[in-house]
């Protein structure tokens, strides 16, 4: 790129965030499932569990891992742990970890809380405890789940809430853990949003 | 490359001054502890802004999370920052939810909110557009969502606008443009 048209390039850039009618907000980001061409490997995570232990994917080397990462403060992602929590006792016994990773800033103290309030039983507290999973996943909205191959590679992501606990859900987390090719067809429901949880 | 990246950018925040010449950064609102605050309750800081809401019905932009991360990456200097949210969805958005929000994010970030014509008017200040939409859920008033320009803003130690960033931009991105300001 030539100096002229990366000038141009940026001007462009910055015309249309100041210029455009209603510049689009997160709301407006793309949701559903998004299989990669190729498989990225995952780059190093500090993860931790409620006691401050090492909970990182290393404790599922070999199995593919539905890897959901939320927030307390994320309505929409409070409001889809339930379906986890109920997807997690039906998937595991196929070999395919369910690991709900908290990116709050509290550290696991809104990761508990939220579980005591929502009844959770069956997820585990699992925290970004370096705080830097969203910047190093390049995941701009929540939640973001990602599914993570047994070789521990991001195969595909899904952005947006989804109904985890139905068939659909089901029959792509067989296909990951089969290490048969996703496709965006395979995507389960989005999660109708409703009133706040 | 990299020099020229360097000469590049300062180039292009100087053209981007025309436009932002109109982003007065002026406002009157309450904080999420209820005080009465303007653009002079910061006086001395560099201010670090962005506007949104809270109730994000479907997906949340982690806007607040990387201004947050910012503050960390400034080390001692995050004392010379004040990172701010302004809500453009105040009827939802009260002093008492504003504070448990933005102090999950960091002790010292600033959460404001007002009545609607004060929220319209610092949204005007900062050429923030913002839209309501209709409820979705026709038995719930509050399920609507607000689209709203995005993005962070730094106003300097007077209130005074210098530069707008991308949503997308990451923590380290924002605190090198910080601390070539708290440089200066």
């Amino acid at each position: 790129m030539n100096r002229r048209r990366l000038l141009l390039t940026g001007l462009a850039t910055l015309g249309a965030s100041t210029l455009s009618p209603v510049a689009a907000q997160a709301a407006k980001a793309q949701q559903g499932l998004f299989v990669h061409a190729e498989p990225r490997p995952l780059p190093a995570l500090d993860i931790r569990d409620n006691e401050g232990r090492p909970a990182g994917l290393d404790g599922f080397r070999g199995r593919p891992v539905l890897m959901n990462l939320w927030a307390s403060w994320c309505l929409p992602c409070v409001a889809e742990l339930p379906a986890l929590d109920r997807l997690k006792p039906q998937i595991e016994p196929e070999g395919v970890a369910v690991m709900a990773l908290c990116l709050d800033r509290s550290g696991a103290v809104g990761a508990v809380n939220t579980y005591a309030r929502l009844g959770i039983g069956n997820l585990a507290v699992h925290v970004d405890y370096e705080r830097k999973a969203g910047e190093v996943l390049g995941v701009p909205v929540l939640p973001t789940t990602l599914l993570v191959d047994a070789a521990g590679r991001e195969v595909a992501r899904f952005v947006g809430p989804a109904a985890w606990d139905g068939a659909e859900a089901m029959t792509l987390l067989r296909a990951l853990k089969a290490g048969k090719p996703l496709d965006p067809s395979m995507a389960p429901p989005l999660a109708k949003p409703k009133t706040n949880p | 490359m990299k020099r020229l990246l360097a000469a590049l950018a300062v180039l292009v925040l100087t053209c981007a001054a025309a436009p932002a010449a109109e982003v007065t950064g002026r406002f009157n609102l309450v904080d999420q502890r209820g005080n009465a605050v303007s653009e002079a309750s910061y006086d001395g800081k560099i201010r670090l802004m962005t506007f949104g809401y809270t109730f994000c019905p479907d997906i949340c932009p982690t806007t607040l999370n990387t201004m947050a991360g910012t503050m960390d990456l400034l080390g001692d200097k995050a004392s010379e920052v004040v990172p701010i949210f302004v809500t453009v969805d105040p009827r939802r958005d009260s002093v008492a939810h504003l504070r448990e929000y933005v102090e999950a994010f960091s002790p010292t970030m600033v959460g404001l909110t007002g009545n609607q014509e004060a929220v319209d008017a610092a949204a005007k200040a900062f050429r923030v557009r913002y839209v309501l939409n209709p409820p979705m859920d026709a038995n719930d008033p509050n399920s609507y969502f607000v689209d709203h320009s995005a993005g962070i803003f730094i106003m300097d130690r007077q209130g005074r606008f210098l530069a707008k960033l991308g949503h997308r931009s990451e923590p380290d991105e924002v605190a090198a443009r910080l601390m070539e300001v708290l440089e200066k």
